[in-house]
Order: structure tokens, then sequence, then C-alpha cells
């Protein structure tokens, strides 16, 4: 039948989605490491989102710390790869007022909880679920990952598009200018 | 001693900035058998890699995207596509101002991110992911990837006539024999 057929090799090709960016012979392109200044800072949208466990996350509980949003799903490669500088960066400024909140694009908890088992680091930044792309579409996000800090006055003050290397020297410094 | 030219070689040297483009690579995966093209022009960098039909069927199924969107995508010419911002600059992709030009010296206009998501919201389905947008500017040192499409046959060779722009500019360039991955894979 083409339909089990086909859902066999999705499941197969999602697998490896998660492994490789397409087929074997596309270069994978390093990471960045810059993050760019907004000329004029915009306020922030709120939003209230779910975690992995169902608890609400609203963007209004975390004034007066620094956040770095990331919008991101499984089936991203570069996702996949910036996660653990993520993890790193958040580790780094833990005891500070400093959150990392990763926003999941369309897919099921079920799902992204059998991928974050895969991860080398886990997350333990909350990860929230924007299953309609609601939140992404608020900030304007056009393709995965994007990336957007938002400074102690809900303001959002940086942005990267594409895959950073979140515990380059270089975004320390940015991140650390904001939080001091 | 004095070199008279006539004004259209003047306008001609003035637009050849515009309109060249970079050194285009090729390379073809010996384990797939499927190729990829990657240009580096003036800080625009594109590379585009061969896909087959049932695996871009695949990658949209494992989203549980409904079938018929499926089997729409899976109709089309799709390429994995990376474009990264290599200059000091903000820099916009065109998508939509990019041409297939076939043999038959017909220029082909991809389908937009934009197309496809206007008629997946019309079917009630709100995914608006995997494309490359067609209107997204890049930070230096940002970079995107995603699909870009076009309704043309596998296998069908053309040229890409790509485009840009940068401090309100629009550049052009293109790569020539260029692809669309085959109905199958070659080991398939």
């Amino acid at each position: 039948m083409q339909v089990s057929w086909l859902r066999r090799l999705a499941l197969l090709v999602g697998s490896m989605l998660v492994l490789s960016p397409a087929p074997a012979q596309m270069e994978v392109p390093e990471l960045s490491h810059t993050l760019t200044r907004l000329a004029q800072p915009v306020a922030a949208p709120d939003f209230v989102i779910e975690d992995m466990d169902g608890e609400p996350h609203s963007l209004q509980d975390y004034r007066g710390k620094v956040v770095l949003i990331n919008f991101w799903a499984t089936w991203c490669p570069p996702c996949r790869r910036e996660m653990p500088s993520l993890e790193s960066l958040y580790q780094k400024f833990r005891d500070q007022p400093f959150a990392v909140l990763a926003v999941n694009q369309w897919e099921s908890p079920d799902h992204v909880f059998s991928y974050m088992g895969d991860l080398s680091v886990f997350p333990t930044f909350p990860i929230l679920f924007d299953r309609k792309s609601e939140v992404s579409e608020a900030f304007g996000v056009k393709g995965l990952p994007t990336s957007v800090v938002i400074d102690k006055q809900g303001r959002v003050v940086l942005r990267a598009i594409g895959g950073r290397d979140f515990a380059h020297p270089e975004i320390e410094r940015t991140i650390r200018e904001l939080v001091e | 001693m004095k070199m008279v030219y006539p004004r259209c070689c003047l306008l001609l040297l003035l637009c050849l900035p515009l309109i060249v483009g970079g050194e285009v690579r090729h390379h073809r995966s010996p384990e797939t058998g499927l190729s990829s093209w990657k240009v580096e022009d003036r800080g625009f960098s594109l590379e585009l890699v061969q896909l087959v039909p049932n695996y871009v069927k695949a990658v949209f199924a494992s989203r549980g995207l409904p079938p018929e969107v499926v089997a729409e995508v899976g109709g089309y010419c799709v390429f994995g596509t990376i474009v990264r911002n290599l200059s000091d600059a903000p820099l916009s992709n065109l998508v939509a101002d990019w041409r297939y030009i076939t043999a038959d010296g017909v220029a082909h206009a991809p389908k937009t991110k934009s197309a496809w998501v206007a008629e997946w919201r019309e079917r009630g389905v709100a995914f608006r992911w995997l494309m490359l947008p067609e209107d997204q500017t890049y930070e230096a040192g940002d970079w995107g990837q995603g699909f870009t499409t076009v309704k043309l046959p596998p296998g069908t060779v053309f040229e890409l006539a790509y485009a840009w722009s940068q401090h309100g500019e629009t550049y052009r360039g293109s790569i020539e024999g260029l692809r669309c991955g085959p109905a199958e894979p070659a080991d398939g």
C-alpha cells in the first residue's frame, strides 16, 4: 500500500533527519558566533505556552531577567547542533538573571521527549511548545533556528538567524554585558 | 591619447558588477549519486543540493502533514538550499526573483514559501516551515537553510539565475547545468 510504504519511509527519514540535514553530500555550514544588535530595540510580545510537563510559562514571569529565546524543531539540523552550546551558556549564567527558553515549533511533547533522549547533552532549560507557531509568528521568525535576546526591560535587543555556537566567548561576552 | 568608447560600453562596464556571478563548485556524492552546487558571490553564499521526490515526500510526511500536501510537494523539483551572509553588511535573498531557465529558453519562476504557506492555510494546515523564506534579510553571520521548489520534472537540466540585494542594489548571478534530482536514487 502506498500510504503505509510512505509512512515507513517517513519514519526512517524522520530519524535520519535528526542526524543529517539532507543527503550526505550537503556541506554542514559552521555555526556562527555573532548576535546582531537591533538598531532600535522593540518590546517583546508576551506569550503563555506550556512546557514538557504542561506547566504554563509566560514571558512576563521572566521580566527583570535577560531571556534568550531559541525557536527550534527536532527536524532542523542546525537546531540540534547548537543545543549543547545553548545548555553550556545557560549553565554559565545559571546563578545570574538569565534564562533560556527553547520554543519548539509544531511538534508534540512526546516527540520532543524521545528526541531529547538522543542528545549528548540533555537541556536543563525549559522547552516550551508553540504548537501553532503563533509565538514565532509574533516574533517575526521566518526560518529555524532563530534566536532573540530580550533585555531586563523586556525589549528584543539581539537577534540571530541560523545556527550559533552559543558557547563562543564573543556570545558569552555579549550576554554578560546585558546581565551585569 | 584619448580613447573614446560608445556610451553603451560605458553603461555595460558600470553594470558588470551587478550581473557577474562567482565561481561555481559542483560536487557529486559517490554514495548517493546526487549532486550539489555551491557559489560564493561577493559575500552571498548559495548552495543547492539535489533531492529525490521520495525523500522530499518523506520529510513532509514525517511532519504529520496531510497526504495531499505531501503529494503536492513531491510533484516539484526540490533542492536543499543553504544561504549564508559572508559579508559584513545585511543582505537579502530574493528567491521570488530567481528564474530557472530550461533548454527551451523558458524562464520558470520558483514556487515561493509564501505561496506554499498560503496554499496550506487554505487546506487548514498552519504549518509554515521547511521552505526557505523568499524575503529573509540576513545580517552578517546569519544563515538559513530550507527547500526551494520549482514545477519541473525530475532530471530537468536548467540554468539558475539567482538574485540578492545589498545596500539597495540588486545583484544577479547564475549557475549553469543544474539538474533536478532523479525520480529515483541511483542505487535505488
